[in-house]
């Protein structure tokens, strides 16, 4: 495999069961994602676009095919070998921000270094720093239940990245936040994808965020239905 | 990926505990009202298991001095076929010298030699067997406060002077200043005779005893029934604490034959009714821990249903599943830390001040008390079983607890988490 791809999918598939009916939420999705890319999975609910986030990112596990992330093959890992995975390669933002209510802006970035064994000086400085880059340091002290929406998703951004991960996942980032605040959290990440080459995965129907993603991948019921890589092609 | 999971564990092994500690401490107090419930279960638990605990302690150690400085002291010298037989001829022999050695062991406080014999004892008309207890009172009253008993009268202060118990007196329709004979047998065969004038009547609460016993001057007993420097018992006083270690030591000091019993050897039924309480005692202990157990069992249970959401994203995010474990362990240390904290902070003082001044039974139940060697005031002791006892039990239960509870963080999917929060 090259090394400038991220994620391989090869004839991936999920099924659920929902009150004893499957669900087929993928259907042998094949799919390649570069280093650097910035990708949209596009679709409407219940295409499968969460499903496959979600099995790239080891918070799920396919019933078929294989996923590689950065040369690692997710098939076989337990969950502590997926956690690690996820800590030390992955940054995760979500449609709620799940932060750490308890904790404050500061803290919820330094969480994830601390839990890698980075020292106390220089998780401070470097959390700091992420949260001086995305204009967000006079958030520090605050905790999440004092900041609005966009405010913690910035935080949550801070937080997915500052670990220097090799892929970002993102799901449904801009569900919960107004346009204006979208646009802005879009520029935020286009910035990080130019400017630190930030691989961004981001699972989205919203059309304001496709259009700032390089590429798009349509999903209808668990397959991939068009792939701008496949037309430029 | 075997890299990665080596780098991993060798840099995150025992690191992360300083943010993980503060979302443990700080997440205790999202739900305040619930965490200071249990934190006050457990107070009210710990409170109530560590104030009977000491007051138990106390009276059991109350119960044993008293029992033994009654009579028997805390350790007994016999020939070991005396205990079993207890024929007359059984004696100790060079009473003098084994009294010495006795004496001379650490630990021993004092020791008194005495000689017991059954006899015909009669006044007037009336005769009734008794036991004959010849005794050295200034020694005795070295070693046990049975003389303190007097009701009327006085100790023996010569040859022909006895001090006999009421019950006896009454039977034999005697009182001070009465001729008391006494006939036995001696250890050669011959009969031994005594005539002693009553010079003091006990009233010792025990019945068993005010029936049945005089007590002669050593001396006037051995030589009336042939005994020489012989004699039966030699009764040692320690304090309770040393004398199983006094018993060790003169077990192997003293010649053959001779059986060195400690207290609860001598009187089982002490030893006996301090067993079953003490099980009573755990059992309503038991009792009162279990239920505080259930509470914490149902606020970890909670805890961990109502942050799910949060334990899947930490999932998510890549935090091991141990590791969210140990975080909820760490919570249930702290709840466990406030709801002591609280508990010795009041009970420590309280105990320490009524460790002092004991608490008064009351009338009602001074005269109970004296039959259990109780005293009218009890005090408790503040010993590390009785400090130590309760909080350890509660330390486990809040761990299993709060184990239990977070048992299932290891099957939670983080995806099925992340999702069902949004």
């Amino acid at each position: 495999m090259s090394s400038d791809i991220v994620v391989s999918c090869k004839g991936v598939s999920r099924t659920y069961q929902e009150e004893s009916v499957p669900v087929h939420a993928l259907r042998g999705v094949d799919f390649e994602f570069a280093r650097g890319e910035f990708v949209s999975i596009a679709g409407p609910s219940g295409s499968g676009k969460s499903t496959l986030l979600n099995v790239i990112g080891g918070l799920d596990r396919p019933d078929a095919g294989t996923i590689t992330v950065d040369g690692v093959e997710l098939n076989g890992l337990n969950e502590t070998e997926l956690s690690d995975l996820r800590l030390h390669k992955m940054g995760f933002v979500f449609q709620s921000y799940n932060l750490i209510p308890v904790l404050s802006a500061l803290e919820n970035v330094e969480f994830i270094m601390q839990l890698q064994g980075v020292g106390p000086a220089e998780r401070a400085e470097r959390a700091m720093s992420m949260l001086d880059s995305l204009d967000i340091v006079d958030l520090a002290d605050r905790r999440p239940g004092d900041m609005s929406g966009g405010q913690q998703q910035r935080v949550a951004i801070a937080r997915s990245i500052v670990t220097n991960p090799v892929l970002l996942l993102a799901d449904e980032p801009s569900a919960n936040l107004d346009s204006a605040t979208t646009e802005d959290l879009l520029q935020l990440l286009r910035r990080l994808n130019e400017e630190r080459g930030v691989s961004i995965l981001t699972a989205t129907h919203d059309p304001i965020v496709m259009s700032y993603a390089q590429r798009q991948v349509n999903l209808r019921d668990g397959a991939i239905v068009e792939d701008s890589a496949a037309k430029v092609a | 990926m075997a890299e990665i999971a080596a780098t991993a564990s060798k840099r995150d092994v025992g690191r992360g505990r300083g943010l993980v500690a503060a979302i443990a401490w700080r997440s205790l107090w999202r739900n305040r009202r619930r965490t200071w419930l249990t934190a006050g279960g457990i107070a009210f638990g710990v409170s109530l298991v560590v104030f009977s605990m000491a007051f138990q302690a106390g009276s059991y150690g109350d119960m044993i001095y008293n029992a033994t400085s009654f009579l028997t002291g805390q350790v007994q010298i016999q020939r070991a076929d005396y205990i079993e037989l207890s024929r007359f001829e059984q004696t100790i022999g060079d009473a003098t010298e084994t009294l010495r050695r006795v004496e001379q062991q650490a630990g021993v406080l004092s020791a008194t030699a005495r000689v017991e014999a059954f006899a015909l004892v009669s006044v007037d008309e009336r005769s009734f067997g008794a036991q004959v207890l010849g005794v050295d009172v200034e020694r005795e009253r070295q070693v046990v406060n049975f003389f303190d008993r007097l009701s009327r009268g006085r100790v023996m202060a010569g040859p022909d002077e006895t001090v006999i118990g009421s019950g006896l007196a009454r039977n034999l329709n005697a009182d001070l200043g009465d001729e008391i004979v006494v006939l036995g047998s001696a250890k050669r065969g011959g009969v031994a005779a005594m005539v002693l004038d009553i010079v003091g009547i006990f009233d010792s609460g025990i019945s068993e005893l005010d029936r049945s016993l005089l007590f002669v001057p050593i001396a006037a007993v051995q030589n009336e029934f042939g005994l020489g420097d012989e004699v039966h018992t030699i009764v040692v006083r320690t304090q309770v604490d040393d004398s199983r270690a006094v018993v060790e030591a003169l077990g192997h000091q003293l010649p053959e034959g001779l059986s060195v019993r400690n207290w609860d050897e001598v009187l089982p039924e002490i030893r006996q009714g301090i067993d079953v309480d003490r099980l009573g005692g755990m059992f309503m202990y038991a009792i009162v821990l279990m239920i505080i157990t259930f509470s914490i069992v149902n606020t970890f249970t909670m805890t961990v249903f109502e942050r799910l959401r949060e334990f899947s994203m930490l999932k998510a995010v890549g935090m091991r599943p141990g590791k969210i474990v140990l975080m909820v362990q760490i919570e249930a240390l702290l709840l466990w830390a406030i709801g002591v904290g609280i508990a010795m902070g009041l009970m420590v003082p309280l105990l320490a001040w009524l460790q002092s001044s004991g608490i008064y039974l009351g009338e009602a139940i001074v005269e109970l008390a004296k039959q259990y060697y109780i005293t009218d005031r009890i005090y408790p002791a503040l010993g590390p079983a009785s400090l130590l006892a309760a909080p350890a039990v509660m330390l486990a239960a809040t761990q299993i607890a709060a184990f239990a509870s977070s048992l299932r963080i290891y099957w939670l999917r983080a995806a099925a988490g992340v999702r069902a929060a949004e």
